[in-house]
């Protein structure tokens, strides 16, 4: 055997030591497992089921009141988009049987309220909102097409991300801070289990709460991104990502709502905002209402 | 079989085992430059709050009179000028921060991330390789003190030993008892970060926010904060300016430039939730919701009897758990040692200094006070020293101390008699100028702090603390006047190590953790309002009754405040009361030692 049979030898076992330790492993993330293909509901690798409340700490005087109109402080409006929120007209729109543009899909999470989250269909996430009483479908069957007309809610889809999405994991029991109980077991340094900044092991309830739910939201109607007639247009685009947080230490679960709106006639730049909500311990607090926005206080002359 | 292989063959060979390693280190990565973007609360992020907003934050009625007592030139007071924001809301202001990540040079394993931000030129740690947070009298510093554990794809971290400053820039507090649980996450070049805050001074239940960075294609080069302290006018440079209750006369302002509902702007956890309509009671408090924090990511107790010391810097380290702390200077001479602590636990005290200064003499021992907590052990540690003479160790004391420690009774072993009556006095030892300054009436007339000049360290002595409010004991020549008089002394002596006022000049406090100027400096604060509320309702005529009734120390009780043992709240009001009332007879306010 000349020096370099022995040299592809060599590679080859390691290759066979690597590839032995992949399929070791996906075994045991179930990857790799024959099988009919799994169901976004059986692929979810985090539970976003529940009832939710949002708890409103940023945007408070933009979200719990009804700000003064022109008011688009923190919105990059575009100087159409300004125009329109000066010509907010609260009694046009109830006349017009237009109440629920503040509860359209580009407002109404940050609408206060109560989320409440179920599975329609195997593939179809509901998400109901007490506030306006509204429903979103996200539907992760990506052959499914937007419907003619447009509505509130517009047409959404779905799609699990994150280190365990593909891997056959399903949602579980969540995790506290700890890093998955890893921590917890008192092995200093992690034991060598990857908490010295390796990886830490993929452990299912770490993949239960790393993973995400990624939406893309179009073909909705004209709304608005606050209670004052702050608006979004037809044209916009909408993605989302939802996260379930690691349990807090106390016991809350969080559910973390990033958005993402691009409109190129209203607004100048993409417009993050990230909403919070709080699981609650079951739905009696849901309480579905209309479209109903109070008009705004009056400015009064300050002291 | 010939083992040996070619240069090539083995580069294929790991390079193939690296590969198939490769996806298990692929966790998020956040390194780069990041930029915020401001389109949630932008008004109060960017431009600046408006007094009197305190929406949105679940705080208690403690934090609200902190905020309605705020003015906004506190922030000219000399100390306070270039005092970056702390972690609960730097993050929220305008700010551009660069990650970066150490790898252990063997293993490649991660150790840390992290961060330098633009925003107060500040650094930050996040230790990923599982150590435990340091103990509670460890120093407390802007960032606090993090630690981050991988949860899937999101970077959880935690955060202690953080020190008091504000939620919001107009004054809604933040106590140095606050515990941060950071998230992050990342979704292609947006990073989103998520905190909730847990401060169980200053609010009900957590406080959750989030917000969005975006990696930046071209780092901005704006980096530095060069903020600079002056006085920029003439006036008294220890002036704390603040209003007294039901006197500030923004409140309100914002809710009517707003049209906000009034009750709204006020805050409270009950203000957050969907069904909250003006007039709203107070949420109810939801058991453990400020709790369930492992042991591991909170600053570490001493268990009882424990007796444990810590460097502070240079030559000095202080001495935890036998009472009051104790300073301990060692060099070639010999050791310093500043206070006993109580008597009984002179052993734990002598094998703790002998483990720092190993084969070395105590030479001086010096006393910053009378009290017992102070002094217990100055016969045993006197005695377990020498001086070059062959002398026991001499105890040094202000003249005051003495006179008032035989009048206790005290037996001569355990008394100071090398006593000074000047303002203050100065010797070498271990190669430093060691100066001590006589306070004449801040706790009492015998108070004496100590400074190690090369060192840069002070042993304050009773004079400050961080866990409690300071005794008052007039009686015996305190005052509430000399106590922030000596303050401002203090105050004098230190030097932040930039100008971002942390760090340089450590303190030792009396009782409590290791500190540096901001701490003094917001401590001072605390006390001149709380002496002027006090002073103003004694011109009302209001007697002490009515003066206790209106809780003129309630923003700080939960921090400093305490209904029993030796030095209570009601006693440290009534010290004040007596004191502004020109009453300084002994009241209920006469503390016996603490």
């Amino acid at each position: 055997m000349n020096m370099r049979t022995r040299a592809f030898g060599l590679a080859a076992v390691c290759l066979a030591i690597v590839v032995a330790g992949m399929d070791a492993a996906g075994q045991g993330r179930g990857r790799g497992q024959a099988g009919p293909p799994q169901t976004a509901r059986q692929a979810a690798p985090i539970d976003l089921t529940g009832t939710w409340v949002s708890v409103v700490t940023e945007d408070w005087r933009w979200r719990m009141a009804t700000p003064p109109k022109g008011d688009v402080a923190s919105v990059p409006v575009s100087a159409e988009g300004r125009k329109a929120a000066q010509g907010w007209d609260l009694a046009a729109d109830t006349a017009g049987g237009n109440q629920c543009k503040a509860f359209g899909v580009g407002g109404i999470m940050r609408q206060p309220g109560r989320l409440r989250i179920s599975w329609q269909d195997d593939e179809t996430l509901k998400l109901e909102f007490d506030a306006g009483t509204q429903t979103r479908l996200l539907n992760f069957d990506r052959s499914k097409q937007a419907p003619a007309e447009k509505s509130w809610q517009g047409f959404s889809l779905a799609q699990w991300e994150g280190p365990g999405v593909g891997r056959g994991a399903s949602a579980a029991t969540d995790v506290r801070v700890t890093g998955g109980g890893i921590l917890s077991r008192g092995v200093p340094g992690g034991g060598g289990q990857g908490l010295r900044g390796g990886p830490p092991p993929r452990q299912q309830a770490e993949i239960n709460s790393g993973g995400d739910l990624r939406i893309v939201t179009t073909n909705f109607r004209e709304g608005y991104l606050r209670k004052n007639g702050v608006p979004y247009s037809e044209q916009a685009t909408m993605t989302e990502y939802i996260h379930r947080l690691p349990t807090h230490p106390n016991g809350d679960s969080w559910l973390q709502v990033i958005t993402m709106i691009d409109d190129p006639k209203y607004l100048n730049g993409t417009f993050y905002t990230s909403t919070n909500f709080r699981l609650e311990p079951d739905g009696s607090k849901f309480a579905p209402s209309g479209c109903k926005t109070d008009p705004p206080l009056p400015v009064k002359n300050a002291k | 079989m010939n083992l040996k292989v070619t240069r090539s063959g083995i580069v294929t060979a790991w390079l193939l085992v690296l590969l198939g390693a490769a996806p298990a280190f692929a966790q998020i990565n956040f390194v780069g430059e990041w930029t915020g973007r401001y389109h949630e609360d932008q008004p109060d992020r960017v431009p600046g709050e408006e007094p009197g907003d305190f929406s949105g934050v679940p705080l208690n009625e403690a934090a609200r009179l902190f905020g309605d007592s705020w003015d906004v030139a506190r922030h000219s007071v000399l100390e306070h000028q270039c005092a970056p924001y702390t972690l609960p809301y730097m993050f929220f202001g305008p700010n551009q921060f660069r990650i970066w990540q150490e790898h252990h040079q063997d293993t490649q394993e991660l150790v840390a991330i992290r961060m330098h931000l633009g925003t107060y030129q500040q650094e930050r740690t996040i230790w990923m390789d599982g150590r435990a947070h340091p103990p509670e009298y460890a120093p407390h510093t802007y960032m606090g003190f993090s630690t981050g554990v991988w949860n899937g794809d999101t970077l959880t971290i935690t955060t202690t030993h953080i020190k008091a400053g504000y939620f919001r820039r107009t004054g809604i507090p933040a106590s140095d008892r606050i515990t941060v649980v950071e998230h992050w996450i990342r979704h292609g070049n947006v990073l989103s970060q998520v905190t909730i805050a847990t401060d169980p001074v200053y609010l009900t239940e957590p406080y959750i926010r989030s917000q969005e960075f975006v990696l930046m294609d071209r780092g901005n080069t704006n980096w530095l904060y060069n903020c600079e302290y002056v006085m920029e006018v003439p006036k008294d440079k220890n002036e704390v300016p603040h209003y007294l209750p039901g006197q500030n006369p923004w409140i309100g302002e914002f809710s009517a430039k707003h049209a906000m509902p009034e009750g709204g702007v006020r805050g409270g956890a009950e203000t957050l939730l969907p069904e909250w309509k003006p007039g709203a009671k107070p949420a109810p408090a939801r058991p453990g919701a400020n709790g369930g924090f492992r042991p591991e990511d909170q600053p570490q107790r001493l268990a009882p009897g424990e007796v444990k010391s810590v460097h502070v810097q240079g030559n000095v380290h202080m001495i935890v758990g036998a009472g009051a702390n104790i300073a301990v200077q060692v060099g070639e001479d010999g050791v310093l040692v500043v206070d006993t602590g109580n008597a009984g636990t002179s052993d734990k005290v002598l094998a703790a200094i002998k483990e720092l200064a190993p084969g070395k003499e105590i030479r001086w021992v010096i006393n910053t006070g009378m009290d017992a907590n102070h002094t217990g052990g100055n016969e045993l540690i006197s005695k377990a020293g020498r001086t070059v003479n062959g002398n026991i160790a001499a105890i040094v004391a202000h003249e005051n101390t003495a006179a008032r420690m035989i009048k206790a009774g005290v037996a001569d072993a355990a008394r100071p008699f090398n006593t000074y009556f000047e303002a203050s006095r100065d010797f070498p030892f271990n190669g430093e100028p060691i100066v001590l300054y006589h306070d004449d009436a801040s706790s009492d007339d015998t108070g004496t702090m100590v400074m190690f000049r090369r060192s840069d360290v002070i042993a304050a002595g009773d004079l400050f603390g961080t866990d409690g409010y300071p005794v008052i004991d007039l009686a015996n020549g305190g005052s509430i006047d000399g106590t922030i008089a000596g303050l401002n002394r203090l105050l004098g002596l230190t030097v932040p190590s930039k100008m971002l006022e942390e760090g340089g000049t450590y303190v030792i406090p009396g009782h409590g953790r290791i500190s540096d100027e901001h701490d003094v400096a917001m401590y001072r604060d605390m006390l001149v309002i709380i002496r002027d509320r006090i002073k103003n309702m004694v011109e009302k005529k209001m007697t002490l009754e009515q003066v206790k009734a209106a809780r003129p120390t309630l923003d700080y009780d939960g921090r400093y405040g305490s209904d029993a043992g030796p030095w209570t709240t009601a006693m440290f009001i009534e010290a004040i009361y007596r004191e502004m009332s020109g009453s300084t007879a002994a009241g209920s306010s006469q503390r016996s030692a603490r």
